[in-house]
């Protein structure tokens, strides 16, 4: 169960305050619940997916994280001058998987595919070996609720076709709340819906409803 | 799930993994020009007071006296300047829900002491095997004001490292503050060579007070700058402190909010 409470957010620009992004929104996720997050761009999709996640505070309101969340599926925070090994102990480490360390490694590196790139610094890595190894360390533990936000195929092919499987059996096993553009892809995914609006969330049961009501408020 | 105190001690530990391997193997031989440093630095100036014929400071050794004092403040300088970038350098880390930037700021804290400890404890066997006397006398002593002098470097960071965040600007004068602070502290000249009002007013700087206290538990009929105190370096230590954790209680969410 995650509980957002009358949660309000705007940003901070180089000429003062923004605009409310977020105005007061009061929503329950149930757990093992997959939840499409719609709206146009700009919306406070993204916003509101990093403050679910922890990654980003609203500046009124609170979010009461009754599970495990993960943070955004593909966006971990990597240093640049350490290798993707050490990355990856830094981040099990503070997940508190010392004790299966070994075996976390096995399998980022084995499914990331990297090789021996896995234990050269991230800065040499080029944008797809990054996508990579991301993707493989939001595998690496389990969560009771995933967030993804555009997990936008990374790779070739072949690692595209692999990392969709795996999405698939993650969204099974576990929670999902997920921001795409792509209605197919939500509509494969996700049972209910958020909609935003203004600043404000709609939620809906079925995802077909939200996708409805989103697609009345576009000008034709 | 698991308990907080874990949770956090699982963070300390994965940081000072992390920031160990990125402070002393970030570029080659990272850790050999930690060492040659402050060597180079006690070396460079024991050759000038050489020059000007001066072995002894107070009746101590001038090359011990120089190394005391550059270590000593060493440690307040570099504990300071690396807790003040603490969160600015870790950014990415904050993602992971667990890393608050306090965890941040005390584990580079500590890790800075750790390596001073160890490149002290190296520096002082070379001058020793050189034939100079640089055993401490009075080894608590010199534990107390280390000690004080680490406190108040924590403080110092912890204090700028806020306020760096909420003003940005602030970083130039926070970078121009500490060779000022290197002269005035008695590093390089003895304070108690300046006639007497100015002299009081140079030893408001408690950063002066710990290093005389270190040279004083080096040798113990040592002519300290009179007025040293360590009470009054605690007690700046823990005002710092207590600012500086009340900054950080305080604008928490600013340092990682976007």
């Amino acid at each position: 169960m995650i509980h957002i409470e009358d949660v309000h957010k705007r940003y901070k620009t180089d000429h003062g305050m923004g605009r409310w992004v977020l105005q007061g929104i009061s929503l329950t996720i149930p757990a093992r619940t997959n939840v499409g997050l719609i709206g146009v761009n700009g919306a406070g999709k993204s916003t509101l997916l990093r403050i679910i996640g922890g990654m980003d505070f609203p500046n009124k309101g609170r979010v009461v994280r009754q599970c495990r969340v993960s943070w955004p599926m593909g966006q971990g925070g990597l240093e640049g001058t350490l290798t993707g090994r050490q990355n990856a102990k830094f981040v099990c480490r503070v997940h508190g998987r010392q004790d299966d360390l070994a075996d976390r490694l096995a399998f980022v590196q084995g499914f990331s595919e990297l090789g021996e790139a896995f234990d050269e610094p991230i800065k040499t890595y080029s944008s797809g070996m990054r996508a990579r190894l991301q993707f493989a360390l939001s595998l690496a533990f389990d969560f009771d609720v995933y967030i993804s936000d555009e997990v936008t195929a990374a790779g070739d092919a072949a690692f595209r076709k692999k990392t969709a499987a795996a999405f698939r059996d993650m969204a099974d096993r576990a929670g999902l709340i997920m921001v795409a553009h792509d209605e197919g892809t939500l509509k494969q995914f996700c049972q209910a819906g958020i909609w935003i609006n203004e600043g404000k969330a709609h939620w809906f049961d079925r995802i077909d409803d939200a996708l409805q009501a989103y697609r009345e408020t576009i000008p034709k | 799930m698991r308990s907080p105190l874990s949770v956090t001690v699982a963070v300390w530990r994965a940081i000072f993994l992390r920031e160990a391997l990125d402070r002393l193997f970030r570029e080659r031989g990272a850790w050999f020009w930690l060492l040659i440093e402050p060597l180079t630095h006690i070396g460079f100036l024991a050759f000038l007071w050489g020059v000007v014929r001066r072995t002894e400071m107070g009746g101590m050794d001038v090359v011990v006296w120089l190394m005391v004092g550059m270590l000593a403040f060493f440690l307040f300088r570099r504990t300071g300047v690396q807790v003040m970038y603490s969160v600015d350098c870790n950014r990415p880390l904050f993602v992971y829900r667990q890393v608050k930037p306090f965890d941040t700021a005390i584990v580079r804290g500590g890790l800075e002491a750790f390596i001073l400890v160890l490149e002290s404890v190296i520096i002082i066997t070379i001058v020793n095997l050189l034939g100079r006397d640089a055993i401490p006398g009075d080894p608590l002593l010199v534990l107390g004001a280390v000690g004080g002098l680490w406190l108040f470097g924590m403080g110092y960071g912890l204090i700028t490292s806020v306020l760096m965040e909420l003003v940005p600007e602030l970083e130039h004068i926070f970078k121009i503050l500490m060779l000022p602070l290197y002269l005035i502290s008695g590093v390089i000249w003895p304070l108690s060579s300046i006639p007497l009002p100015y002299r009081d007013y140079l030893m408001v700087n408690p950063v002066a007070h710990g290093i005389e206290a270190v040279r004083l538990g080096f040798l113990s009929h040592y002519h300290a700058t009179p007025g040293v105190s360590l009470w009054y370096l605690y007690g700046c230590a823990t005002v710092s402190l207590f600012l500086g954790l009340l900054l950080y209680r305080r604008y928490v969410l600013r340092l990682v909010m976007q």
